[in-house]
Order: structure tokens, then sequence, then C-alpha cells
């Protein structure tokens, strides 16, 4: 086993290397690497030798990837990647605090809610990473505070099979036509934070009336909305609603026949947020970690597997960008209520 | 308890009539003492924090009788209850519908190849029932499923669905698909150890082989035919995966997928979770007291001082039928779904189909070892299943041993006790073990203690269930034999009653641990990044969409448990008490095998 880690190791090394070069960063990365040894952050970081990780956000292999970079990055520092869905590692959270454990340092997920209910009761820790000066714009500071920081950055579209749909649903309008009745698959708000995240912003844009049409095209529905791209695959439905961007890439990428639409009236836009926990044991390696996010390292992980990156100098997989597309992220204090009336609707009308 | 006392050993007349049993009750006190805080320790204070957590506000974290009211009013969490109950008692009448003629084609008659069914059917116990799912899912899904395809080949592109496995219909047969190796297990382990004398006395009195079987065989079976039942009952109500793959696209709410909801919206509520439980808990409170009802004072005693060993009984022309309606439990558990399975673990992208370009081994080397968390998963599903299935199966046979031989008044309170776990859902039990293992006295979190404390006390009541439906068929005169010659209790138990027991133990303690191996619930709050096992990797792979790694893993899993299984056969052979005094009824040539 030891020889295949050292190989895989080697592996993500020489990916992240030439994936550097071929973007003209060697220099800088290399810098960055020599300058790691006399960062007091990481000396402090190493003294503590640890770091535990809680993430829902990202699938297992891209946090793996990050992980490993980070372990590459900054030797010395164990890490520890508990990775559960969002709202599994958020659950056991609040379960360790009201018990009075404190093994997390560093949780990331898919839910903004989350981190305003942990500010809420005092269980975060402001930081500042220095690196976030190289987030787009519009997801900059995201709590003045500094209690909490976008994480990653996930997409909800509309996804197909090419060889069966020769001109795919260009928005969530056109879901409605005819054509597309019994033809449909998606995931369900009650299991899914993006399909939920869908809901409310379908709601605000087109009202219930959609939901009512939507509920009569007799979609498919499943839980998550990895669902909508197995449905595809198997040939059981042939056009996915409130999809995931980047896994369809991803499963793209692999080979398999099936792709994405950017839907013109807007594809969803969700936000993994991040934060450091108040009694983290180890903070020093979690800010660390939290800084790390925003280097080049990360965002060309985040490239490689069709993820949205979180540095503007760093564009995604076949050249996409936030500038070139056109998106919604659904804000405002009350999402709460908002997706819980959203659940219920969609009971009511599609179920 | 010195003297043999003929009709009930729990009443103990005469303790102190001789001098040598004054260490007797000391060893007593001290092994019920040790069983009850165990029983305290794994399944009361994990129970009690569920029970505590059920009476309290999500919100408020206040003293309150809310949630209880909200099941009580809401129809939204009334009608999941109704479905489940149906899902329940149509997978426990499938399964032992199924399970116990199986179980007597294969313990008690010349039917061909019993040992492979056998087998097979063993491996249908492996599959955790949402891979089996996710199998009929690709082979019955109503567009694309391969069977489906067929049928449109034979009926024409036009026809309709053959089968839809997105169903109520669906789904209870997948759930009693996959809970027939429960009843098949328990009820061929008591046949297997059944004496055959009243089959004989019924024979000799002009009965034919059916007759047999109807009146005799089968009703001396009936404490494993119900346990059985229950346990199968129980699956039904508690199964996550099968309802979750195969009825929410049908919008069918069951109990397990509207906790899940519970703990998926924010904010979780899972204090709601918790008493959502208790109406299950009361079904099963019932059955179980029909069950006593049922059995009542009934003996079920077949192996006493004079035994003979089995015989098998002679199906004549009806043996090649019989071995082809057997064949298709195996066919429709394990050959159809694997086989879809293992196509889709060998492409490269399964969305490409069938071609040699797309077939490869990548799967399985990157399950292996291009993944590094899957070796240590492995490692700890293997070293996890394998103490907790010792410990269950230790701890839920003395507790079996105390309440049917009432070793002392109020056993059958341990017995209660011993059936909580399984009834409360494992993502509620989940919460349970990490409130009661996350503080003193047993503060274990972190260690894979806690997952080998919580995965031997929720399949605590199959060991328990397993070893009561054994010892009820064990007769009490052999024990008393060697009391009377002196043996200690703890003695006579253990070189008497656990050797009687022998292969039903071993069966015993594969029913318990090969469900742990692939239990993913109880898991899911109590696993640390050190302390992985192999079925969250594979749900954070279905999770993540990765879909060949599912099924790659899947059979990966499945081999390692066959082999398990495989390696443990000649233990079962050696251990099996029946199976000796068969062969050497063999060899003295009283039986012709």
């Amino acid at each position: 086993m030891m020889e295949f880690s050292r190989r895989r190791l080697l592996q993500t090394g020489g990916l992240v290397g030439t994936a550097l070069l071929s973007s003209g960063l060697a220099g800088t990365a290399f810098s960055r690497i020599a300058a790691a040894a006399d960062d007091p952050l990481y000396a402090a970081a190493k003294k503590e030798g640890a770091l535990t990780l809680y993430w829902g956000s990202y699938e297992q292999q891209t946090m793996e990837a990050i992980r490993d970079a980070f372990k590459a990055t900054y030797p010395g520092i164990e890490v520890n990647l508990l990775r559960q869905a969002s709202q599994t590692v958020y659950t056991r959270l609040r379960m360790e605090l009201q018990g009075g454990v404190n093994e997390c340092d560093s949780l990331g997920t898919t839910n903004l809610l989350h981190y305003t209910e942990l500010k809420k009761v005092g269980a975060l820790a402001p930081f500042e990473p220095a690196d976030a000066v190289n987030l787009p714009d519009a997801f900059r500071g995201l709590d003045p505070d500094k209690m909490y920081h976008v994480g990653a950055i996930s997409l909800t579209s509309i996804n197909y099979a090419p060889g069966k749909v020769p001109t795919p649903p260009a928005s969530w309008q056109a879901l409605l036509e005819d054509q597309w009745h019994g033809k449909i698959t998606t995931g369900s708000p009650a299991f899914s934070g993006d399909v939920a995240n869908w809901v409310v912003a379908i709601r605000r844009k087109y009202g219930d009336d959609f939901l009512r049409a939507f509920g009569k095209q007799k979609p498919k529905v499943g839980q998550s909305n990895v669902d909508t791209v197995t449905d595809i695959l198997a040939g059981e439905r042939v056009v996915g609603s409130g999809a995931p961007f980047s896994y369809t890439l991803t499963q793209k990428a692999a080979g398999n026949p099936i792709d994405v639409v950017a839907p013109s009236d807007d594809a969803i836009l969700n936000l993994g947020v991040t934060g450091i926990l108040a009694k983290a044991p180890h903070p020093n390696a979690a800010r660390l970690f939290t800084n790390f996010l925003y280097s080049k390292e990360v965002s060309l992980i985040l490239q490689k597997n069709y993820w949205p990156t979180l540095r503007k100098d760093v564009a995604w997989a076949e050249g996409r960008s936030l500038d070139k597309l056109k998106w919604t992220r659904n804000t405002g204090d009350d999402l709460g209520p908002e997706v819980a009336e959203g659940i219920a609707k969609w009971k009511e009308y599609v179920r | 308890m010195g003297v043999i006392s003929t009709e009930s050993p729990g009443r103990t007349p005469g303790v102190a009539a001789r001098p040598a049993t004054a260490r007797v009750p000391l060893v007593k006190a001290v092994a019920v003492g040790i069983v009850a805080l165990l029983l305290l320790l794994l399944v009361v204070q994990p129970f009690g924090w569920v029970l505590y957590n059920s009476f309290h506000d999500d919100v408020s974290g206040a003293w309150t009788l809310g949630n209880y009211a909200r099941i009580v009013q809401s129809a939204d969490l009334f009608e999941p209850l109704v479905n489940s109950l149906i899902l329940a008692v149509a997978t426990a009448v499938i399964a032992v519908g199924v399970g116990v003629p199986l179980a007597w084609l294969v313990s008690r008659t010349d039917m061909p190849f019993r040992r492979t069914i056998r087998v097979l059917t063993l491996t249908a116990f492996v599959t955790p029932s949402f891979i089996g799912a996710t199998g009929w899912i690709l082979l019955a899904a109503p567009n694309s499923g391969w069977l489906n395809a067929l049928w449109r080949i034979i009926a024409g592109a036009e026809a309709g669905p053959l089968l839809n496995i997105y169903s109520m219909a669906g789904a209870i047969f997948i759930c009693g698909l996959y809970t027939v190796p429960y009843s098949f297990t328990m009820v061929s382990s008591a046949l297997d150890e059944m004496a055959v004398e009243l089959e004989d006395a019924a024979t000799t009195l002009g009965s034919g082989t059916l007759r047999t079987m109807l009146s005799i065989t089968i009703p001396l079976a009936t404490p494993a035919v119900i346990a059985s039942f229950i346990l199968s009952f129980i699956q039904g109500l508690t199964l996550f995966g099968v309802p979750a793959f195969l009825l929410t696209p049908t919008g069918i709410p069951v109990v397990t997928t509207k906790l899940a909801e519970f703990y998926q919206q924010f904010p979780p509520e899972i204090f709601l979770a918790a008493a959502y439980c208790m109406p299950l808990l009361l079904v099963t409170a019932m059955l179980f007291r029909m069950r006593r009802r049922i059995l009542g004072r009934k003996q079920y005693v077949t192996i006493s001082g004079k035994t003979r060993a089995g015989r098998l009984i002679r199906l004549g022309g009806a043996r090649w039928p019989a071995f082809f309606a057997a064949l298709l439990m195996p066919l429709f558990s394990v050959f159809l779904p694997y086989a879809a399975l293992l196509l889709v673990s060998l492409t490269r992208a399964w969305g490409q189909g069938l071609t040699w370009e797309n077939l490869s081994l990548h799967w399985y080397w990157w399950a292996l070892f291009g993944n590094s968390e899957t070796s240590t998963a492995i490692v700890n599903s293997l070293v996890y299943s394998t103490l907790g299935a010792t410990l269950c199966v230790a701890l839920g046979t003395v507790v079996a041993y105390f309440v049917e031989r009432r070793v002392v008044p109020g056993a059958g309170i341990l017995g209660a006790v011993a059936t909580v776990p399984i009834i409360v859902p494992g993502i509620v039990l989940s919460v349970g073990f990490f409130a009661a293992y996350t503080r003193a006295p047993l503060n274990l979190y972190g260690t894979p203690m806690l997952l080998i404390a919580a995965f031997a006390a929720t399949f605590l009541p199959i060991a328990y269930a397993h070893g009561g439906a054994i010892l009820k068929g064990i007769g009490p005169e052999l024990e008393r034999a060697a009391r009377s010659l002196g043996a200690g209790e703890g003695k006579a138990f253990l070189s008497i009653t656990v050797p009687l027991m022998g292969g039903g133990l071993v069966s015993g303690w594969f029913l318990v641990f090969i469900p742990i191996i692939r239990e993913l619930s109880v898991a899911v709050f109590l696993i640390t990044p050190k302390t992985n096992v192999m079925t969250t990797l594979i749900y954070n792979a279905k999770d993540g969409g990765n879909y060949e790694a599912v099924c790659a893993m899947s059979v990966l899993l499945l081999l390692l448990t066959l082999l398990l299984v495989a390696a443990a056969r000649p233990l079962t052979r050696l251990l099996s008490a029946r199976r000796t005094s068969r062969k050497a009824a063999d060899t003295a040539g009283v039986f012709p095998a």
C-alpha cells in the first residue's frame, strides 16, 4: 500500500506540475512551496501536526486530490478527512458541539444556513484568508465578520442525452413544452439541497405555476440530482432538470454520452461555504488549509475535475467561466422558511 | 439448582442442600451481572437517549410531547407509517413463504445441488439490499430495463413495460427477495439440528412425505419460523435503501425515507425522528406478544438424551423440479442483478454500452489501489465485523440461555432488552449510540470500539432470536445429566449446551457478521476518518454518482464475504454436533448417505 500511495502522490504531483507548467505558472508555484517553509502560519500548523476536515462540498475524488495537494505543499501535517454528505457532517458537528466534543477543525458544506446558525451560537472563529483576494468579486467577503468563506461554487443546470435529443431544452421554461412530457428526470428537494435551491429560484422567477406545469410533465423524481445522470446514461429518461453541472461534465469527459445546457433563464448558483471552528483543536492548520483553498494549486485541481474555480485568474475547464453564462443565486436572510415552503409546494404539485 | 427438577428449572428448591453448590450462585450471579451490565451499556443507554430525545424539542431543546402530537395529528406523517406496515407484512410473508420451503428442501431432502443452493442463498444474504435494488433498476426500470428491452423485442416496440421496479410491488419484491436468507438460515439451522424420531413415527404410521413435512417437521421448526417472520417484518420496516431507490420516484413515502428527510432538512429534526420510531417499536412489541401466545407452553424439544441423526427424505421424481424451483431464488437475487452490476463494473464509462473498447478492469484497480481510503476501509470492515459478530453472538446466546432455561427470575426482561435495537432504524440508532458513547461512563468516540459496540448492539436481536430458536430444540436433560454428575451450571452450559448448539452458533455468527459488514446507517455518525468502513465508501461513491465504482466495490464486497464464508465452512463442519453424529452413524452403516 505504501508503494501505491507514493505512486499516487507522485502522480498527483506530476499532474499539478504539468498543469502549472502549461499555464505558465511554474515559477510562482515553486517559489510558493519554497516560501511555505518560512511561513509562520505553516510553522505553527506544523507544530499542531494534524488537521481534521469535515467536508461535504466536492465529491470524494476532488476532495482527496485537494487533501493530497495540501499534504504535498505542507509536509508534516497529517490530514484526517471525513467526507460525507453536507447535511450529515453538519448534523454530526452539531451533536459533537452539544456533547462537548471538539474534533473538527474545518467544516465545508453546501448550505449557508449551517454557518449563520453556527455563528449565532458562537461556534465559529474569525479568519481572513489572504489569498481570498483572488476570488471572483461577487463572492468575496461573504460574512462581514469573516466567520465563514466561500469554499465551493456549484451550478444547477439542465443535462441531456445528445444522441437521443437533437435540440435540448435551452431554458427552464422550455422544459414545459409537450415534447418533454414523460422524458424528464430530476432530484427531490426533500433529499437534495441543489434541487431545493432550484425550487426556491424557480418559484421566485415564475411562481407556483411553473411547479404545477412541471408536475404535469410527469418527471421521474429520484433522491439526489446526481440520479439525473444515472437515468440519462441508463436511458430511462433523456433530459435532466435541476441537474449538477460539474458532475455531468465529469461524466461526459469520462466518455459517457451526456452533456449540459446552461439555461438561458439562468443557471442556479449555490455556494459551498467553509468555516473554522472556534474550539478547533488545530486552529493554525485550519487557517492554513482555508487559505490554501484559494491557491492556484486548488483551482487547477478544480479545473481538472470540472468544478468552477475559486480564482479569477484560473479559467474553468474547457474555457468556461462565470462571465460567460447567465446565473442567479438565492440570497436573503430568510431562506430557511422559503426552502420549507418550496418543498411543501413541490409535494403538492409535483410528487 | 442443586437437584434435577424435571418441571421448572426456574424454581430453585434446595439450593443449600449440597455444600458444593455454594459456588454456583456466585458464578451465576457474576454471569448475570456481566450480562446485565453489558446490556445496560450496549442497549439500554443508547436506546435511553433515543427515548429521551423523542421527548425534546429540536429547536429549543426543552421537554415536550409535541413530537408525538405531530405524529398523531399530521396526515403527512401518518401515511408513511401505513405504507411501511404494508411493506413489512408483505416482506415477511414472502421471506417465510419462500425461505421455509427452501430450507426444508436443502436441509431435509435429497434434492440435487443442495449445498450449491445453500451457498447461493447466502450470497443473496451478503448483498446489501440497496445494491440488489441497483441491479434490479438496471434490469426492470420501465423504459431502460434490460428485461423490458427484451420484452419489447418479443412483444413489439410499442408494448408497455413488462415490469416496473419503481412501484410498491417492486419494492416488496426486492425487500422480500433479500430477506429470504434470514428465514432460510434460521429455519434450515433448526432443521439441520432436528432429530427425526417424530418424523420416523409419522412415516411408520403411514404418513407420506408431504404430510410428514407439514404436520411434523415444519411445526417442530415453529420457533425458528416465527422468529424469522418477526425479523423479516422488522427488516421490511427498517430498510432504507430499497424504498429510497424504488419508492421515491413513485412518491410513496415510508418511515425510513421520511426519517431521511428529517435529517436532510435544515434545521434537522432528529428529536422528531426519534419519536417517529416509537410506533414501530409498539407494533413489533405486539408481534412478540403474539409469538408468546402462539408458542405458549408447547414443546419443541427434539434433541434429547437418546437422539438419532437426521436422515434425508427421498423426493423421487420431484427431485429435479424441486431443484429448478429452488434455483429461482438465486436467479432473481444473485445471478440477474449481479450480471447487471458486473457488466457495469467492467466498463470504463457505462453510458457507452458494451463494446470491446469500453471494457476495462479500471474500476477494480481503482477500488483496490487507486483510492487510498479503500484498503483501510476493507481492513476496518473485516475487523469490526468479526469482533462485533463474536461479541454479539456470545452475548445473544447467553441471554437466550438465561431466558430459555429461566436461569434467573425476570430473565425475560433481559430478553426483551436484547430485542429492542433492531426495531429502531439505523440512522436514529446511530444518534443514540453517538449520545451514549461520547460521554462517561463509556467514552469511545473516535475509537474502533465505538463501531464494534454499536454493531454488536444493533444486531443483538438476531443473535438472541437465533440462539433462542436453537435452544428451544435442545432438551435440558443432557444439561441436567451433567449437573447431576457434579458439573456447575457454567460448565454444563459450556460443555453440553454450546457443543449441542454447535453448527447453529456458527450459522448464527454469519447471520450477524454479514449484516454488520453490509450495514450503513448505524455507522453514519460513528465513523471517523480513521475508522471508516466499506459501506460508507460505497455510499459516498453512489452519492457522487460514480456508478461504475459502486458496482465494482459491491462485487468486491460480495467476493470478500463469500471467501470468508468458504473459509469458515470447515469450521462449521467441525463444530456441528449433529453432523458429527451423522458422520458417526454413516461410518457405522446405520444410515446410507
